[in-house]
C-alpha cells in the first residue's frame, strides 16, 4: 500500500473519468469531451482531490450539480456521479427521459440496491434509451480524503451523523441504525478502495463498539461471496505484498472531550481553528484598501476571498503541522528567496537587454551562457509566479490567523490550557484570566473553563464552581454546554474502565508538553515537545502490542477469521506497520497533527486518520449546548445483549 | 475499486421487460419520435470531429516519417530512406499550412459557435471543445517543432561539421605554406649573399668602363681634331703647293 489512500481515490476517480478506462500516458492522444454530472456528495468528494483545470485536462467540458436546470447537449457522453438515493435516481430517469445527452455512464458512490437499479432500467426502457445507458459502475467512493493521510465521511448533511446526533439523549433505535449504516457504508468504501482487509480493534460499550460490529459482519459477508468479492483480483495486487494487514482502531469521541476544546498553536489547526476552513478552502474577509472616503464614515468594504490549500502546494505540505512561529519565520524566508530569485531573473534581462547597446563590457559573457540562462529563466518564470502566489496567499491566511491571535491573546490559553492538561503548576488563577477583559472571546474563557474541568482530578467545589460561574456569566459566557460536561464527566468517573482517568498511576490525559522560552527579534517564543494525546496513546498501545489496563479490554474483530469471535486475545503478536485510527462522533486537526507527529517518530509505521466528521471548538460547543436539551434523560431501558445498540451517555445509568 | 454493474443492469432490464410484457404494460413508442431523435445540432459536433480527424491524420504523418525526417545523416541509412532536405522542407511547409487550416477551421467553428447561440450551457460546452482541440493541435504542433528543432539542431550540426572539416584543411593549406615560405626565405638568404658579393666586382666593372667610356670619348676628340688638323694641313699643303707652282711660273715668266 505504497500510494496514499489519496492517490488511490484519485486515481479511481481519474479512471471513472476516462470512462472507466485506465488513462493513457500519451500527451498528444485525441481529445475526446465529456460532460460530468454530480450531486453535492459527488462535489465535496471530487474539489478536495481535482482542481478544475485538471478536470478539462481530462476532457470534462461542462461540470454541472445533478439537480439543476440542464439543457440537452446531444452527441456528448455524459458521467454521473451521483449518491443511490431516491430523488438522485428520480432525476437521472428524468434525464433519460428527456434525452439530454448521447450516452449515460452512470456511477454510484457507494452501492446501489437492486430495486433501485430497477427503477433506472425501467425508465431507460420507457424512453427507449437502453442502449444509451452504456456503463453502471458502483465506484465504492463514499469518502472524501482531505490529506494523504486523513479522511473524513462526508460533509453534506453531516448533521445527521455529528456527535450531537449521536449522543442526544432522545435518540431512537431506528435513527441509530440509520446513522451506523451510513458510517460503516462509508467506511467499507473506504476499505474496498484501500485494499486492504483491517484487523479491528473497539472499545467496550459504545458507538465505536456498534460500528465496529457492523464493519465486521459486512465485511466478512463479502469475503464469503467468493465470486463478488471487493477484495479479490487486481486491487489486492499491492495489498498482497505487505505481508501484514492494517490495524483498524475506532475510537469514540467521548473518550477523550479535552482534545477539541483546546486552543492549540499549529498552523493548520489554527486555520481550522481561527479562521473558515473546509474541504481545505479557506474563506476569509479581505478589508479592501484603505482609502479615505471625502464624504463622511463608510465602512470599508470586504471582500470575501477563498484560498484553495492543495497538496500541490509545497510550503502548506511543509508548514501545515509546524507551530505559528515558525510558519511566520518560513514564509519570511521564502519570501526572500523568491526576491532573491526575481532578482537574478531581472538582472539577466538587464543584461540581454544591454548587449544590444553596449557591446564591449559584455564581451566576455559568452553568448551560450547567456542563453541557457535565458532559457532557464524563461522556463522557471512559471514556477516563480506560482511561488509568488503561494506566498501571498500565505501571508494573508497567515497574517489573518495572527490577528485573531493578537486579539484573543491565545497563546495565553494555549499555554495555560496545556499546564492544566499536564497538571504543572499553575501561575495564573483560573478566575484571573476569566475575569480579564480583553483576553479572548467569551468562547474562549468557557473552552479553558471546561478544559479545567474535564482535567481536574475532582470536581471544583461547590463554591468554586459558583465563583467561576458567575465570572464566566458576567463575560457573556453561554453555561448550557458545562451541564453537558458534568454529567459526561460524572459518568465516565462511574462507568469508566479503570485505566481511562486520574486514578491510575497513568497520567491522565494529554499534552504534557515542556515549555521553553526562547527570546528572538524581540518576541518570546515558546517551543515546546508533544506528548501523546489519549488517542494516540491507545493507537500506540495497540500498533505496539503492549499490554495496558485501558486497552487491553479492547474487543478483536478479523473479518477474515471463519468465525467470529468475542474475546479480545489477539491472534498477531507482531506490532503493525499501518494503522487507520476512526474517531466515532467527530474530530479534529489536533489530534491528526499528534499522529502525524507519533509516525514521524516512527519510521517506517504508517497512519492514516478519520472521523465522522471535523469540527473544531466552536462548533463542538453548540453541539454540545445546543437547544435540543441535552439534559438529564430518564431511566434507558436496559438492553439484553451487547449486539444491540447501546451507546455511551454520560447521564444513563449503566444497569449492570 | 469500482465494481461494473453493466450486466447486472442489462439483466434488470430483462427483467423489467418481461415484467411489463406479464403485466402487459406496452411501451407506445410514437413513430415521429424516432425521427425525431436527429439532432439539430449535429453540425458542430460533426465539423469538431472532422477537425479532430484532420489533426490526427497530421499526427500520423509527422510520426510516420518522423524516423527518416531525424534521421539525417545516421551511416547505416540507405539510400532509400534518406531523405532528402527538399523533402524535409516540403514536409515542413505541408505541416504548417495543414497547421494553419486547422487552427483557422478552429476559429471559424468558435465564431460559428457564437452566433449559433442556443444556450449558455451548451455555449460553454462548445467553448471547451473548442479548447481541447486548441489544446490537442497545439500538442501536434510541438511534435512537430520538436521535430523541426531536432533538423534544425542537425543541420547546425552539419555546418559545424563543414565548418570544421574546411577549418581543418585550411590548417593543412596554411601549414604547408609555411613550410614553403620558410624554404624560400632561406634560399633569398644565399642568392642576397651572392648577390651582395657580385656587387664589388660590379662596381669596379662600372669604374672600368666609365674610365674606358672616358677614354673612348677623349680618343673620338683626339681622332676628330686630328682629322681636323688633317685637313687643315692638306688645305695648307695645297695652297703651297698653288703657291709653289704659281710662284714657278711666274719665275718662268720673269725669267722670259
Amino acid at each position: 500500500m505504497a500510494a496514499s489512500v489519496r492517490e488511490k481515490q484519485a486515481a479511481a476517480l481519474k479512471r471513472m473519468l476516462n470512462f472507466n478506462t485506465s488513462p493513457l500516458k500519451n500527451t498528444a492522444a485525441e481529445p475526446v469531451w465529456k460532460v460530468l454530472i454530480y450531486d453535492r456528495f459527488g462535489q465535496d468528494i471530487i474539489s478536495p482531490l481535482l482542481a478544475v483545470k485538471e478536470l478539462r485536462d481530462m476532457g470534462i467540458t461542462l461540470h454541472l450539480l445533478l439537480h439543476s436546470d440542464r439543457d440537452p447537449i446531444p452527441d456528448v457522453p455524459a458521467i454521473y456521479f451521483v449518491m443511490p438515493t431516491e430523488e438522485n435516481i428520480d432525476r437521472i430517469c428524468q434525464d433519460l427521459r428527456n434525452q439530454l445527452y448521447e450516452s449515460y455512464y452512470l456511477n454510484f458512490i457507494s452501492a446501489i440496491s437492486r430495486s433501485k437499479l430497477e427503477d433506472i432500467a425501467s425508465a431507460a426502457l420507457s424512453a427507449n434509451a437502453v442502449t444509451q445507458v452504456t456503463k453502471v459502475f458502483d465506484q465504492y467512493l463514499n469518502f472524501i480524503t482531505l490529506e494523504d493521510d486523513m479522511f473524513i465521511l462526508c460533509n453534506q448533511n453531516k448533521e445527521l451523523i455529528s456527535y450531537h446526533a449521536i449522543n442526544k439523549p432522545d435518540i431512537m433505535d431506528t435513527e441509530m441504525e440509520a446513522i451506523m449504516d451510513t458510517i460503516v457504508d462509508s467506511l467499507f468504501c473506504f476499505f474496498v478502495t484501500l485494499g486492504a482487509v483491517p484487523i479491528i480493534r473497539c472499545p467496550r460499550g459504545n458507538a465505536a463498539e456498534m460500528v465496529a460490529v457492523k464493519l465486521d459482519k459486512k465485511l466478512r459477508e463479502n469475503l464469503r461471496d467468493a465470486r463478488n468479492s471487493l477484495f479479490t483480483g487486481d486491487n489486492m495486487g499491492a495489498g498482497q505484498f505487505s505481508f501484514q494487514r492494517p490495524l483498524f482502531v475506532l475510537a469514540d469521541r467521548n473518550l477523550d472531550l479535552a482534545t477539541p476544546l483546546h486552543h492549540t498553536w499549529t498552523y493548520q489547526a489554527l486555520i481550522h481553528d481561527v479562521l473558515d476552513f473546509h474541504l481545505n478552502r479557506v474563506s476569509m474577509d479581505e478589508s479592501v484598501g484603505s482609502e479615505a472616503s471625502p464624504s463622511g464614515a463608510r465602512p470599508k468594504k470586504k471582500n470575501k476571498k477563498s484560498y484553495d490549500l492543495t497538496a500541490a502546494d509545497k510550503f502548506w505540505q511543509k508548514h501545515k503541522g509546524s507551530p505559528f512561529p515558525e510558519v511566520a519565520e518560513s514564509v519570511q524566508e521564502e519570501l526572500d528567496t523568491y526576491r532573491a530569485q526575481e532578482d537574478e531573473v531581472k538582472r539577466l534581462k538587464s543584461i540581454m537587454g544591454l548587449e544590444g547597446e553596449d557591446e564591449g563590457p559584455i564581451s566576455s559573457i559568452s553568448m551560450s551562457d547567456n542563453t541557457a540562462k535565458l532559457t532557464s529563466a524563461v522556463s522557471s518564470l512559471p514556477e516563480l509566479l506560482e511561488k509568488k502566489r503561494l506566498i501571498d496567499l500565505h501571508t494573508n491566511v497567515a497574517t489573518a490567523v495572527l490577528d485573531h491571535i493578537k486579539s484573543r491573546k491565545l497563546d495565553v490559553y494555549f499555554e495555560y490550557e496545556e499546564k492544566l492538561m499536564s497538571k504543572s503548576t499553575l501561575e495564573k488563577s483560573l478566575l484571573d484570566i476569566i475575569s480579564d477583559p480583553d483576553a479572548g472571546t467569551p468562547e474562549d474563557k468557557m473552552r479553558l473553563f471546561l478544559i479545567f474541568y474535564i482535567t481536574a482530578l475532582q470536581p471544583p467545589s461547590e463554591t468554586d464552581l459558583d465563583q467561576y460561574k458567575k465570572a464566566l456569566l458576567e463575560t457573556g459566557c453561554d453555561l448550557s454546554s458545562l451541564n453537558y460536561i458534568k454529567q459526561w464527566k460524572a459518568f465516565t468517573k462511574i462507568a469508566a474502565t479503570p485505566s481511562n482517568y486520574g486514578n491510575s498511576g497513568v497520567k491522565p490525559m494529554g499534552q504534557s508538553v515542556v515549555i521553553n522560552y526562547l527570546v528572538r527579534k524581540n518576541r518570546v517564543f515558546k517551543v515546546f515537545f508533544f506528548q501523546n494525546l489519549p488517542v494516540t496513546r491507545i493507537l500506540d498501545n495497540l500498533m505496539e502490542m503492549k499490554s495496558n489496563p485501558e486497552t487491553d479490554d479492547y474487543r478483536y474483530f478479523d473479518p477474515k477469521m471463519l468465525r467470529g469471535s468475542e474475546s479480545s486475545t489477539p491472534r498477531n503478536k507482531n506490532p503493525f506497520q499501518e494503522a487507520i485510527v476512526f474517531v466515532v462522533g467527530g474530530g479534529n486537526y489536533i489530534e491528526y497533527q499528534n499522529l502525524v507527529d507519533y509516525t514521524k517518530a516512527k519510521p517506517g509505521k504508517r497512519v492514516l486518520y478519520g472521523c465522522s466528521e471535523l469540527f473544531n471548538a466552536g462548533q463542538f460547543i453548540k453541539q454540545v449546548g445546543g437547544p435540543p436539551a441535552l439534559g438529564v434523560r430518564p431511566k434507558w431501558q436496559p438492553i439484553t445483549h451487547i449486539v444491540h445498540y447501546y451507546p455511551m451517555w454520560p447521564w444513563s445509568k449503566v444497569v449492570h | 475499486m469500482a465494481v461494473d454493474i453493466t450486466l447486472l443492469f442489462k439483466a434488470s432490464v430483462k427483467t423489467v421487460k418481461t415484467r411489463n410484457k406479464a403485466m402487459g404494460v406496452v411501451f407506445d413508442l410514437p413513430k415521429d419520435e424516432i425521427f425525431k431523435k436527429s439532432r439539430p445540432n449535429n453540425g458542430f459536433s460533426l465539423k469538431a470531429k472532422e477537425v479532430i480527424s484532420n489533426i490526427t491524420k497530421l499526427k500520423d504523418f509527422l510520426l510516420q516519417h518522423r524516423k527518416d525526417y531525424v534521421n539525417a545523416g545516421s551511416l547505416i541509412s540507405s539510400d532509400l530512406t534518406r531523405m532528402t532536405d527538399n523533402e524535409r522542407d516540403q514536409i515542413d511547409q505541408d505541416a504548417q499550412i495543414f497547421m494553419r487550416t486547422c487552427s483557422e477551421a478552429i476559429k471559424q467553428l468558435r465564431s460559428e459557435a457564437e452566433k449559433r447561440v442556443i444556450s449558455t450551457q451548451i455555449k460553454e460546452h462548445r467553448g471547451a471543445v473548442l479548447d481541447l482541440i486548441e489544446m490537442y493541435l497545439k500538442g501536434v504542433c510541438k511534435l512537430y517543432s520538436e521535430q523541426r528543432a531536432i533538423r534544425v539542431k542537425r543541420v547546425f550540426e552539419q555546418e559545424n561539421q563543414r565548418l570544421v572539416s574546411e577549418m581543418s584543411n585550411l590548417v593543412d593549406e596554411v601549414r604547408q605554406i609555411e613550410g614553403k615560405v620558410v624554404e624560400i626565405s632561406r634560399l633569398q638568404e644565399i642568392f642576397a649573399e651572392k648577390v651582395l658579393m657580385q656587387e664589388t666586382e660590379i662596381d669596379s666593372i662600372h669604374q672600368l668602363v666609365v674610365g674606358a667610356t672616358e677614354n673612348v670619348k677623349e680618343g673620338n676628340e683626339d681622332i676628330r681634331e686630328a682629322i681636323q688638323n688633317n685637313a687643315g694641313f692638306r688645305v695648307w699643303i695645297l695652297f703651297f703647293l698653288v703657291m709653289c707652282s704659281f710662284s714657278l711660273l711666274f719665275l718662268d715668266w720673269y725669267d722670259s
